[in-house]
């Protein structure tokens, strides 16, 4: 699985730029590039008629279940599936693990089955006997670190990592006027897509096809290969529609192998789907993070001491590392991080992984120190930022979000309002890799006009079929409508997994070059029939014509009809000068808490957000609206809450494990900044950043509006009554 | 390498008049079915079905479909995985997303937590019913036109509650646009536009 | 879930004749909005389901004394909509209006929501063997009690999720209950039942062989009503705590009060001590809070769920406020 973690995206390769003639148009010059283009799937998904794994009906095809440890830690002592086995509609069993193994997590998979309807496979689990002698087990940080505790896993229950460091701290705090120590921490949460993870698998002699969902059919094709033994090249991986992965969905996971093994074993399609428990236990979640900070600053605001312990759980075997300090310029800094392992499920990449984690780590201590100088939030951070680059814009972007925002209205630290309700602003900035590299695509087109582009990419949502489609248009001078994008499926050409924001910037690259080579190739014939040197010509307008000349020139319909019984098919790939990586942006919030209830009501949140040349404005609002939304669930709603007695998940659902709703979500202002600065760099990716900051900026602004400082997530009820209690007897501010 | 059949063109299944009569007569052998249970039963007046399989007819969409399920089977399970009609989602099952939202009698209903055998004799609407060809209902052309959407998987019950609150509030305000909609989540966060789409819907005649 | 058999009666003596004895073995299904949630987890694994929607009464009626009969198989829906119940008995209309979503609402039945399981963790997890399952412990005093009770003293320590019980009990309603028996009528204070090691697989007085088929409400007087409910979640959430009260008027003050919590205890919560420091009082703030003091005395909050207190004690104080109709926030 790729490693999207320390900032995403991959590192560009010195490769060969893409010739001049490739690169994107400037803005007068596009006609649908940043504009709103409507998502071509849209039509299929409102009318129910878009097909996702879940959806997927074959012939014969069969269900298939798993059943899993309930218990935090144990050793399978037997396991008899034989009762199972006879029962009504069962055609396959298999055990996932063997009698002696370990399993290191309730949700863990022990055995799988697969009936011929859901029904008798539900009953069939019922009846798979699996015997377990229970291990000490940890179901919490605390108690994995404590020093008398058990331990649970075999290299140590925590791991020492090792000091970042960068000039002296010890000299850092004695310029420092003001220091203040404390400990700030986020929490575990489930990606809970709403389409489950699963797969429906199909075998055609040793050919498997795997409808999957997930965010990346070649590595998914490949990982079933692994997983199975067999050739890659036996593999089809198919995603038409999939109902969201937000980092989980990367290959087949246990499910998806287990499904090709029940298939084969059955001699019959099975379609193993997760159910919602089964999707928050043991499909990875966001890891925690605390963070024990002394920072300085000196009396005239600058930042010039840090020194942090961090931990934080990734589960039972995977890290937690997250990048702190975050965005501002903490000379003279030290920094050690421990993974701590819990009886859980691991970890997966979580929406730009690492970065909500430090970002809040980081934000609610400046606005402490700050109020320690007494400036303004917004200034301080100004006078703490790393130097001005296109990829380090929040000094402009805080004082046009500043200003957009109202923030001279500000109030210092807890309002003075007479009345239970409380009004606050917050702020906060962040940073994504994105960017992207090596995708191939194929371009056809025919006599009769039509257009199919083919990439082996696929869209979670992120509107990667509409931008296939968008800017194949912009290159051939044609409408969206006269293109027919073809995607999610392994026999199109390589493209990466959509993690790490780097889809847009790894296949619009390619498609822009492949197109570009179709028209040459369309070109060549035009050209001699309109008596013109071919590399004169451009597509514009449904036109193929000399430039600035449209006399010279032939519809394209016309042209496309010199290619007689020799259709253009053009294979391209990904080329440099189109992308880059690198994308700055803050947030704003302003909140209302009750004083005497706790709960939060945010009012607004204003971003201002760049993400380089914007290709389809409709779907990045979109995405930009989506991320915060998240992050407003993990700053006041979700939690991953285990039994601290028994480790196991009390609120496996969507009950208690709470999202935002309508009526939960505030006025929402994007600014997107599609200037020419941004637009010169390059398509870089939108899918993350927003998601990064938002939580930090509401609990800053819930310490704005109540007086009082809350250092982790989420801010529920409980947490703020408590801390108001704590302030009137001694203080947390 | 191709699978035999085309996915998107999966069996439907077919409602004819044969499969009708076929039922009709079945419907006096279900009561040979039950167990022990049913005679106890029969002497209250009430006959018992099940637990095995019994016949269920719907109307869906103004159709008939004709099933043999067992009582535990939900409307959501029956119309997903017996009758094909894929388009509402299974997400939390527990009646808590929305997701499966379709309109019974008039009714948004969460159809996870509906038997399919105690919907009998109710007029069942699901997002399929909605549009005909490329003609969209409304309040779908209104989701499309405002990016209402992203991954997808949440929009069908949206729409469904959408249709229900429309059908119930022609002009809602956007306090009844939030109230209606409140029974359903999109883990995508598309929930502005969502509203967004539901202030811009013109043309739902009242139910 | 487990199968079922499934019977659709269509009168009321067909149905109670369909139920069992034996708890948990037969069991009616009302809107199906608690019962097949369970059913998937196999918290409730019954032999026969019973649909009694098309049996039990579907009405609201007047009677003869000006109060209002509510039929058992009344939609939540057209619970909160009905204009008699919101003219006569405001708090049992908000209440029901503020129960769950539109979809809960439009299935979810008078019945069914008087007469819900709870919505605890432990109980709702098959992995967790409590009291209220047959087994031998409650797992919220050592565990993940956020969301539990502040009153009483055990066994088992859940809320009541019930929202329309809470107004029932503050207008003094009673229930009709019918079984093989005949027909009984319940004071709704006495319905609910605080836990025992006895009783504890149940939160009523309902037997297994027994359905709930009425709320009978009294005529509601010259009152004046509050009711405030505190959520986290604007959208779909259980209240952290509520409070109606109802508020017999002595000329300008308060002549008797009945102060009515929910969310707090393992039943509706009287709360006498906030009665007695109401009544002779005008409607005000000072009054407002003396009450909402009161109201949490004898409160023993849990490891995790101290917070309710003040969050209960200030849905009393603005229930009362509101009764008077004085703004609260």
């Amino acid at each position: 699985m790729p490693n999207f973690f320390q900032g995403g995206g991959r590192g560009q390769q010195p490769v060969e730029p893409a010739p001049a003639k490739y690169m994107w148009p400037e803005k007068d010059k596009a006609t649908l590039l940043t504009t709103d283009v409507k998502r071509l799937d849209g039509p299929d998904k409102v009318a129910g008629r878009a097909r996702y794994t879940y959806d997927i009906n074959r012939p014969g095809m069969l269900y298939g279940k798993i059943v899993r440890s309930p218990h935090a830690h144990a050793r399978i002592v037997s396991i008899d599936s034989s009762a199972a086995a006879k029962a009504p509609g069962v055609k396959a069993v298999m055990n996932v693990k063997e009698p002696g193994a370990e399993v290191m997590y309730q949700g863990d998979p022990v055995v799988a089955l697969a009936a011929d309807n859901e029904e008798h496979a539900w009953d069939a689990m019922r009846l798979v006997d699996v015997k377990y002698d229970t291990l000490p087990h940890v179901a919490t940080v605390e108690q994995s670190m404590a020093p008398d505790a058990p331990q649970a896993f075999s290299g140590g229950n925590t791991k020492q990592g090792n000091a970042e460091e960068n000039g002296t701290p010890e000299d850092g705090f004695k310029q420092a006027a003001h220091v203040v120590e404390a400990t700030y921490a986020t929490h575990v949460i489930t990606h809970n897509c709403l389409e489950t993870h699963g797969t429906a698998c199909e075998w055609d002699g040793d050919k498997l096809t795997a409808w999957v969902s997930t965010q990346a059919v070649h590595g998914t094709k490949d990982g079933f290969a692994r997983g199975l033994n067999i050739p890659a090249a036996n593999v089809r991986v198919i995603t038409q529609y999939m109902g969201g992965g937000f980092g989980s969905k990367f290959g087949p996971d246990s499910q998806g192998i287990i499904c090709a093994k029940l298939a084969k074993q059955a001699n019959a399609p099975v379609k193993l789907m997760l159910d919602r428990k089964e999707e928050h236990l043991d499909t990875g979640n966001r890891p925690s993070a605390t963070a024990h900070i002394r920072a300085g600053v000196t009396s005239d605001g600058k930042l010039c001491a840090y020194d942090a312990q961090s931990w934080g759980t990734g589960g039972n075997s995977q890290t937690s590392n997250f990048p702190l300090p975050y965005i501002y310029n903490f000379p003279n800094r030290r920094r050690v991080h421990k993974d701590v392992y819990i009886n859980a499920g691991n970890q997966r990449a979580m929406r730009a992984p690492g970065h909500p984690q430090g970002c809040f780590c980081t934000e609610i201590l400046m606005d402490e120190l700050a109020d320690r100088v007494k400036m303004d939030p917004v200034a301080f951070r100004i006078k703490n930022l790393p130097d001005k680059a296109p990829n380090a814009m929040w000094g402009e972007y805080f004082e046009i979000g500043a200003k957009a925002f109202g923030w001279e209205k500000r109030h210092p630290t807890g309002d003075p309002t007479p009345g239970p309700i409380k009004n606050g602003y917050g702020c906060s900035a962040h940073r994504w890799g994105g960017g992207g590299s090596g995708t191939r695509a194929h371009v056809d087109i025919a006599a009769d006009g039509s257009v199919v582009v083919k990439c082996g990419t696929q869209d979670l949502g992120t509107g990667t079929r509409t931008i296939v489609a968008l800017v194949a248009a912009e290159t051939l001078g044609l409408p969206v409508s006269a293109i027919h994008p073809e995607i999610g499926d392994t026999e199109y050409p390589q493209s990466g997994g959509s993690g790490g924001s780097t889809t847009a910037a790894s296949v619009s690259p390619a498609i822009r070059v492949t197109c570009g080579k179709a028209l040459d190739a369309l070109a060549e014939k035009v050209g001699p029939a309109l008596g013109v040197d071919p590399t004169t010509l451009v597509a514009s307008n449904g036109r193929i014509q000399v430039k600035d000349n449209p006399s010279k020139g032939m519809a394209w319909k016309d042209a496309c009809k010199l290619l007689g019984t020799t259709p253009i098919s053009v294979d391209g790939q990904w080329m440099g000068g189109l992308s880059s990586t690198g994308t700055s942006g803050v947030q704003f919030s302003e909140v209302d808490v009750d004083m005497e209830t706790g709960i939060v009501r945010i009012k607004r949140i204003l971003t201002v957000q760049d993400c380089g040349l914007i290709i389809d404005k409709l779907l990045t609002e979109s995405q930009t609206y989506g991320g915060i939304v998240g992050s407003i669930s993990f700053a006041l709603y979700e939690d991953r809450i285990l039994d601290r007695v028994t480790g196991q998940m009390v609120n496996p659902n969507m009950e208690f494990y709470m999202m935002s709703g309508p009526s939960d979500v505030p006025k929402i202002d994007i600014m997107l900044m599609d200037r020419p600065d941004q637009r010169s760099r390059g398509v870089i990716g939108i899918g993350e950043p927003p998601t990064v900051s938002t939580a930090a900026a509401i609990a800053n602004a819930v310490r704005n509006a109540t007086g009082v400082t809350i250092r982790s997530l989420p801010l529920t009820p409980a947490k703020i009554l408590q801390a108001i209690e704590q302030e009137k007897a001694g203080g947390t501010l | 390498m191709a699978p035999k059949d085309d996915p998107e063109k999966p069996e439907r299944f077919s409602v004819t008049r044969r499969s009708f009569l076929k039922t009709a007569g079945l419907s006096s052998l279900a009561a040979g079915v039950t167990g022990v249970a049913e005679a106890e039963a029969q002497t209250a007046g009430a006959r018992v079905v099940g637990p095995g399989d019994v016949p269920v007819t719907l109307t869906v969409n103004g159709r008939r479909v004709d099933l043999r399920i067992e009582p535990r089977v939900t409307l959501l399970d029956a119309l997903r995985t017996r009758a094909d009609l894929t388009g509402n989602k299974r997400v939390c099952d527990r009646g808590t997303c929305g997701a499966c939202t379709m309109i019974v009698d008039g009714r948004a209903v969460y159809s996870c937590s509906t038997l399919a055998i105690e919907s009998q004799g109710k007029q069942i609407r699901t997002v399929e019913g909605l549009s005909t060809g490329a003609n969209l209902h409304p309040v779908q052309q209104a989701f499309c036109d405002a990016d209402a959407l992203m991954c997808g998987f949440c929009t069908p019950g949206f729409v469904m509650a959408s249709v229900a609150l429309h059908e119930k509030h022609p002009n809602p305000t956007l306090e009844q646009i939030k109230r209606g909609l409140d029974g359903n989540i999109c883990r995508c966060g598309t929930f502005t536009r969502i509203i967004e789409a539901n202030q811009k819907v013109r043309g739902v005649a009242r139910a | 879930m487990k199968a079922f058999a499934y019977v659709n009666p269509t009168n009321e003596k067909d149905a109670v004749g369909a139920l069992g004895t034996e708890r948990g073995k037969f069991l009616p299904l009302a809107g199906g909005q608690d019962l097949l949630a369970r059913m998937k987890d196999y918290v409730a694994q019954p032999d026969r389901l019973v649909n009694v929607k098309g049996a039990l009464d579907a009405t609201i009626a007047a009677t003869p004394d000006g109060g209002l009969k509510i039929g058992a198989a009344v939609r939540i829906a057209d619970l909160a909509e009905h204009a008699q119940v919101a003219r006569l008995y405001p708090a049992i209309a908000k209440a029901a209006g503020e129960v769950g979503t539109p979809q809960i609402r439009n299935q979810g039945t008078v019945g069914g929501n008087i007469n819900q399981r709870p919505r605890c963790w432990y109980f709702r997890n098959e992995e967790f063997l409590c009291y209220k399952k047959g087994g031998n412990r409650c797992f919220a005093p050592a565990g993940e009690n956020q969301f539990h009770a502040i009153f009483g003293n055990g066994p088992t320590h859940i809320v009541h999720p019930s929202s329309v019980a809470v107004p029932a009990v503050a207008y003094g309603a009673k229930f009709r209950l019918v079984s093989p028996r005949g027909e009984r009528i319940v004071d709704a204070s006495e319905y609910f039942t605080m836990p025992t090691l006895q009783n504890v697989q149940s939160e009523n007085v309902l037997a297994p062989d027994e359905l709930f088929t009425h709320i009978i409400l009294p005529a509601p007087g010259n009152v004046k009503t509050g009711h405030y409910e505190v959520r986290y979640k604007q959208s779909h959430d259980w209240p952290i705590a509520f409070a109606t009260v109802v508020l017999t008027m002595n000329g300008s003050n308060i002549g008797s009060a009945r102060v009515v919590m929910g969310a707090v205890a393992p039943v509706p919560w009287r709360a006498q001590a906030a009665e007695q420091a109401l009544a002779g009082k005008p409607i005000d703030e000072r009054s407002a809070a003396a009450a909402a003091e009161a109201a949490l005395q004898g409160a023993r909050p849990m490891s995790q769920n101290g917070y309710k207190v003040q969050v209960a004690k200030t849905a009393v104080k603005r229930a009362v406020l509101q009764a008077g109709g004085i703004r609260t926030v």
